[in-house]
């Protein structure tokens, strides 16, 4: 497998974002794979951004710190990063070459393009195509530039390995993952407040609603967000809500609402690095525990962890599924660094559940709470019966209760349910193993691209990825765990959350933990490094 | 019907009919969302002041905005009556509840004003003890739009005022399409209760707009009809 990476660096607003969506689509597009890892601080002008872009022949899914090449736009640049090939004002004349154009400085980038595209002796028309489908009408001007900075260059070129592959692949960000998920679970309305890193979803949503036709909208606040979502719910719309941490926050008491009333909910939830503001822009796995707990008394819940777009898209599609179901909370639980990056797919997986909107016709006598062996009370809407949702502890009718049998009745009722789903998500593959050895590294979530990546440099090493976080698949989780001879948590947080969730689900106490809280996610070189150090 | 939490809310055990006993302050965006979901639904909203204009007072602010085509009945005690008795916005002056044992100081909130200036549609005054109440109720659920009645409707326990609000109360007569005449009055009574007060009950406003669906043809219909069949192979096209 042969990796090249190039980082494409300068100040917020320069267009470093949109070049290395240009060049990896013009890669993708000819058989390469690519991921394009972002990092951009929480400004809208200035400051220090930058892309860092691994291209391979295999699949790849992580990003590297120390570049092949790079393109620093500007001088913080330079002092930022290094690499053996730099593009730079120093080395290349893009001023001159953007006034003789009289060209916008917003084509900047694309000179640079046409220079890394020369030094890899790689031909402009891909660069050409990519910039059509990516620039639009302002393809032409942008298409120029990158002639001009493609025979600027002269200093050494090194050719790039060949992409060996025919195939079309997908390029895709964990945060368009997400909401192509939600068209294919049949969407209705998708409601928000914006909040990085949930906020890709509002947008890409809302770019999309009226060729799927489904409505996008943003309410006052994310109260208001998860109480309509709750009412249109009811109403019989497939709803979803998305937000990180401080939104989610704020929706908790709802969520508990959720509970007991059992009005299917879809809860998109992109951490980012806290506490409270904390590093906003930057990615962090410490919001499980809250994802897991949130809501004040005890009620059923799914939280799923997807590990890339490939699974954001699945899982995404089994949150909906399992919340109309069940009369269900499904959280689907994201990050930063899987929500804003970009990700080479050969394509997009098959639907693992049919995206049925389990509306039932209701019989005469219909009951909202009716209890069941199973705890799942049939679903009806209101128009076609007496429908009754509430906060209150309740009887089959929905009718207030207060008496200690009543509310034990119900009490077990959405117990049941929690065993039922329990049941169901052993056949949801829960839990993911790749590879076969002795030691086990156990994460979730957007780390698994790192880990994938370091595992063929690991020798001894599987990985277990946990998918779901509730219901937890306790039984697979220990059944692994109990032949591993030496297991590590790998995590985005200070204290290794997974592992207390292990020891509350299983009794199987991990002591070994790999942790990252920098706000920066793993790079596979931090893992194999990391495991040797921890593991001695 | 939605309802928030409080004495108000008991209603929703009263009338059986389809709803969402909601949570204490939500009677607003729970509302409007059933609405989205099912626009061909007649959604009726209770709150109490303490529900609406307390815990709730942001999505007051902005469901006059919205005008999304429902009703909210806002059942004013003056006080928070669950919770056995404090002050709420719309407390009087001098109002002496188990956390304000020294009396209620504040300014009070002018919760028909505020929707008045932020587009509500319908906007009304009455008297829970006005025979003529049932026929405003039906006025506003046929408006097409955010109609608001704030019904005064004493707590006879903890703050008994039947008296007070039948003596003090006048019907307007005005032009009930003119936004001026209507902020006016929503500005005569500000909640105290002394000699001199004089209640303006009735129809404050009425205007026809927009309501929040009517830009939204994807809003069309009860949704859960809508059978979605997206062409995935075609939407993943653009992404390679
Ligand atoms: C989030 C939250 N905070 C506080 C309460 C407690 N609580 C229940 S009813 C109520 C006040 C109700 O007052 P109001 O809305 O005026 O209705 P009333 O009882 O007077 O009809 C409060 C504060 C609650 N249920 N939820």
């Amino acid at each position: 497998m042969s990796v090249l990476n190039v980082t494409i660096a300068g100040a917020a607003g320069s267009g470093i974002a949109k070049a290395a969506i240009v060049l990896s689509k013009a890669l993708i597009r000819k058989g390469y794979y690519v991921f394009n890892y972002r990092d951009y601080g929480s400004l809208i002008r200035g400051g220090h951004n930058f892309n860092s872009i691994s291209i391979s022949d295999k699949p790849v899914f992580s990003h590297s710190d120390s570049a092949d090449f790079l393109i620093a736009m500007d001088k913080q640049s330079l002092e930022n990063h290094s690499a053996e090939t730099v593009f730079s004002h120093n080395n290349l004349p893009v001023a001159e070459i953007i006034k003789q154009l009289g060209a916008p400085a917003m084509v900047t980038n694309s000179v640079f393009l046409g220079a890394l595209f020369s030094a890899l002796k790689l031909p402009l028309d891909w660069l050409n195509s990519s910039m059509d489908s990516e620039f639009g009408k302002h393809a032409d001007i942008n298409k120029q530039a990158a002639a001009r900075g493609y025979e600027a260059y002269s200093a050494s070129k090194k050719e790039i390995f060949p992409s060996n592959s025919k195939a079309k692949h997908m390029f895709v960000s964990g945060s368009e993952a997400f909401g192509l998920g939600a068209i294919a679970a049949g969407i209705d309305l998708y409601i928000a407040y914006p909040m990085t890193p949930a906020t890709p979803v509002l947008h890409f949503l809302a770019a999309k609603q009226k060729e799927h036709d489904f409505a996008a909208i943003q309410l006052e606040n994310e109260i208001a967000v998860v109480n309509a979502a709750l009412g249109a719910s009811y109403a019989g719309a497939n709803t979803m809500v998305g937000t990180s941490g401080g939104g989610f926050a704020l929706m908790s008491e709802t969520l508990s609402l959720q509970g007991i009333s059992e009005i299917p909910l879809v809860v998109y939830l992109a951490q980012r690095t806290g506490p409270a503001t904390g590093v906003p822009t930057y990615t962090a796995q410490a919001d499980m525990k809250f994802a897991v707990n949130a809501g004040h008394g005890e009620f059923p819940r799914a939280v799923i962890a997807p590990g890339d777009p490939a699974e954001a898209f699945q899982r995404t599609v089994e949150a909906f599924y399992l919340s109309r179901k069940y009369g269900l909370l499904s959280i689907l639980l994201s990050d930063k660094h899987l929500s804003e990056s970009n990700f080479t797919l050969d394509k997009l997986p098959a639907l693992s559940v049919k995206p049925d909107r389990f509306i039932a016709k209701p019989s005469v006598g219909y009951k909202s709470y009716e209890i069941t062996k199973n705890g799942i009370s049939p679903r009806a809407v209101p128009g076609q019966a007496i429908v009754r949702g509430t906060s209150y502890e309740h009887d089959e009718l929905g009718h207030t209760i207060e008496d200690a049998p009543s509310t034990v009745k119900m009490v077990d009722k959405r117990k049941r349910k929690l065993e039922t789903l329990k049941l169901e998500i052993t056949k949801l593959n829960p839990i993911k193993l790749y590879g076969k050895s002795e030691n086990t590294i156990v994460s979730w979530g957007s780390t698994k691209g790192a880990i994938l990546d370091a595992l063929p440099h690991m020798a001894d090493w599987q990985f277990l990825q946990v998918c779901y976080l509730s219901p937890f698949p306790a039984e697979q989780v220990e059944n692994i765990l109990n032949t591993s001879s030496e297991t590590i948590l790998v995590e985005n947080s200070s204290t290794g959350q997974l592992t207390d969730i292990i020891a509350e689900q299983t009794g199987v106490r991990i002591t070994d933990k790999l942790l990252k809280y920098d706000a920066r996610p793993f790079m596979p070189q931090d893992i194999m490094k990391g495991v040797k150090k921890v593991i001695v | 019907m939605v309802t928030g939490i409080g004495c108000h809310a008991k209603l929703y055990d009263y009338i059986g009919t389809s709803g969402i006993y909601g949570l204490h302050g939500r009677v607003l965006p729970v509302s409007m969302g059933v609405k989205l979901g099912n626009k061909e639904l007649t959604v009726i909203g209770f709150g109490g002041d303490g529900d609406t204009f307390a815990e709730g007072s942001s999505h007051f602010l902005h469901a006059s905005r919205y005008n999304v085509d429902m009703t909210m009945l806002v059942h004013n005690n003056q006080l928070f009556a669950l919770t056995t008795g404090q002050a709420t916005p719309t407390s009087p002056k001098g109002f002496k509840g188990k956390s304000t044992p020294d009396g209620f100081f504040e300014r009070a909130l002018n919760p028909l004003g505020t929707a008045l200036i932020n587009g509500a549609s319908f906007v009304a005054r009455s008297y829970a003890l006005d025979p003529k109440l049932s026929e405003l109720i039906q006025q506003a659920i046929k408006h097409r739009g955010f109609s608001l009645i704030e019904i005064i409707q004493p707590c006879i326990t903890f703050d008994d005022t039947r008296e007070f609000v039948s003596s003090h109360s006048y019907q307007t007569k005005h032009d009930t399409t003119d936004l001026q005449a209507a902020l006016k009055l929503s500005q005569e009574w500000s909640y105290e209760l002394d000699a001199s007060t004089k209640i303006p009950m009735g129809l404050f406003y009425k205007q026809s707009r927009a309501v929040y669906t009517d830009n939204i043809p994807q809003l069309d219909g009860p949704l859960y009809k809508k059978k979605h069949t997206p062409n995935l192979i075609k939407i993943f096209d653009e992404f390679y």
